[in-house]
């Protein structure tokens, strides 16, 4: 078998990619280890570096995404593994569980007003800007609400995406600027506003963030669902 | 063996590896899954499988100790997992010119907001309710 045929066996292809993906982000996060800049967060460098590669190789997303999947679908387990922290954060979570709430509440209000408007005044208008409004929840929550209101699956997906990389730097800056006392309001600004990758972010930094963070992920998530059909008549 | 036994070696082996542990994450993960599936709930078999894991934690079915280390793990490498993901905008060549740059903007300054406004307000009522605890045990 010449070395160009063996490149196109799937096998191949899934083991070269999943190998880089893993590579490319255990160097991204001895970088950021080194200099922790918030533009080199491995979240960022290292996709970054994988859609270069991608690109000079000529090798498609579904390609790409064939090989490497499994990771992706690892999120399930490690969504799993948040009732640990969320248990041993019990007593914390039973006494300030109204904070919390209100917090949800008013995050994914601004979430959805702020979103609805910023696209209004750039004139992102129709689909694209009803994909944009529930990018702030994990990714199946935000596609299912994407779709109760008429946005595109699949692009607010990918703002989610987005979302999360961007809020897990823009969290850290807020936690820099705002004179925050207690750790609730510094978990559940990232479970709120940049779901997943901003709460393992908010796991970085410390056990009771982790844990409010995961917490009010999940929470946001089943609430916006629940609360769909009212954000469609709010948009009316 | 008894079938009490077989649990007690199950739960010596959990404690101690690690491998072990995320496979039991994997399998309520699994079962989240086939829960999901069979109810037609709009929920991810991974939630389905943190409440379960959730509610035998509550009930004393079973011991943190037995799930801890893999879950650091898992949520110390979280990270890894969504980078795939992000190379989905390579289908979206659309979003490489001035849309990008429009849609990059919505989500900088709204999460902003969001965050903001979800900090304070959780950070206010806090305050307050210290507060208010110090005052009515003062009085």
């Amino acid at each position: 078998m010449t070395l160009a045929a063996l490149w196109r066996e799937p096998l191949v292809q899934a083991a070269v990619w999943s190998l880089a993906t893993i590579l490319l982000y255990l160097l991204a996060k001895r970088v950021h280890r080194r200099w922790p800049r918030w533009w080199l967060m491995p979240l960022a460098v290292a996709p970054a570096l994988l859609m270069i590669a991608a690109l000079a190789l000529n090798v498609s997303y579904r390609d790409y995404i064939r090989g490497t999947h499994w990771l992706v679908a690892l999120l399930g387990p490690a969504t799993v593994a948040f009732a640990v922290p969320i248990y041993e954060q019990r007593a914390l979570i039973r006494r300030r569980w109204p904070l919390l709430l209100a917090g949800m509440v008013a995050g994914s209000l601004t979430a959805v007003a702020t979103s609805w408007a910023l696209a209004y005044v750039l004139g992102i208008d129709g689909e694209l800007r009803l994909s944009l409004l529930p990018r702030s929840m994990s990714t199946p929550f935000a596609m299912e609400v994407s779709g109760e209101i008429g946005g595109i699956p699949d692009l607010t997906a990918v703002f989610v995406v987005l979302t999360g990389i961007i809020g897990a730097a823009v969290g850290d800056i807020v936690l820099a600027r705002l004179p925050l006392r207690s750790t609730l309001a510094k978990g559940a600004l990232f479970g709120v506003g940049a779901h997943g990758a901003g709460t393992a972010r908010a796991h970085q930094i410390g056990r009771e963030e982790g844990a409010i963070a995961g917490l009010v992920m999940v929470l946001v998530g089943l609430m916006n669902v629940a609360l769909a059909p009212l954000i469609i008549q709010f948009m009316k | 063996m008894t079938q009490r036994s077989i649990l007690l070696q199950a739960h010596r082996l959990l404690r101690r590896n690690q491998l072990a542990q995320l496979g039991l994450l994997g399998v309520f993960w699994a079962a989240g899954e086939a829960v999901s599936r069979a109810t037609g709930l709009p929920l991810p078999g991974g939630i389905i499988g943190m409440a379960l894991a959730l509610a035998l934690f509550l009930a004393g079915g079973l011991k943190v100790a037995s799930m801890k280390r893999g879950a650091n793990w898992m949520l110390a490498e979280m990270l890894l997992f969504f980078v795939p993901a992000v190379l989905a905008l390579l289908d979206h060549r659309e979003l490489f010119g001035l849309l990008g740059l429009k849609i990059f903007a919505v989500i900088v300054v709204s999460t902003t907001a969001v965050m903001c406004v979800t900090a304070l307000t959780v950070d206010l009522c806090y305050r307050w309710t210290e507060h208010h605890d110090a005052g009515s045990a003062v009085a």
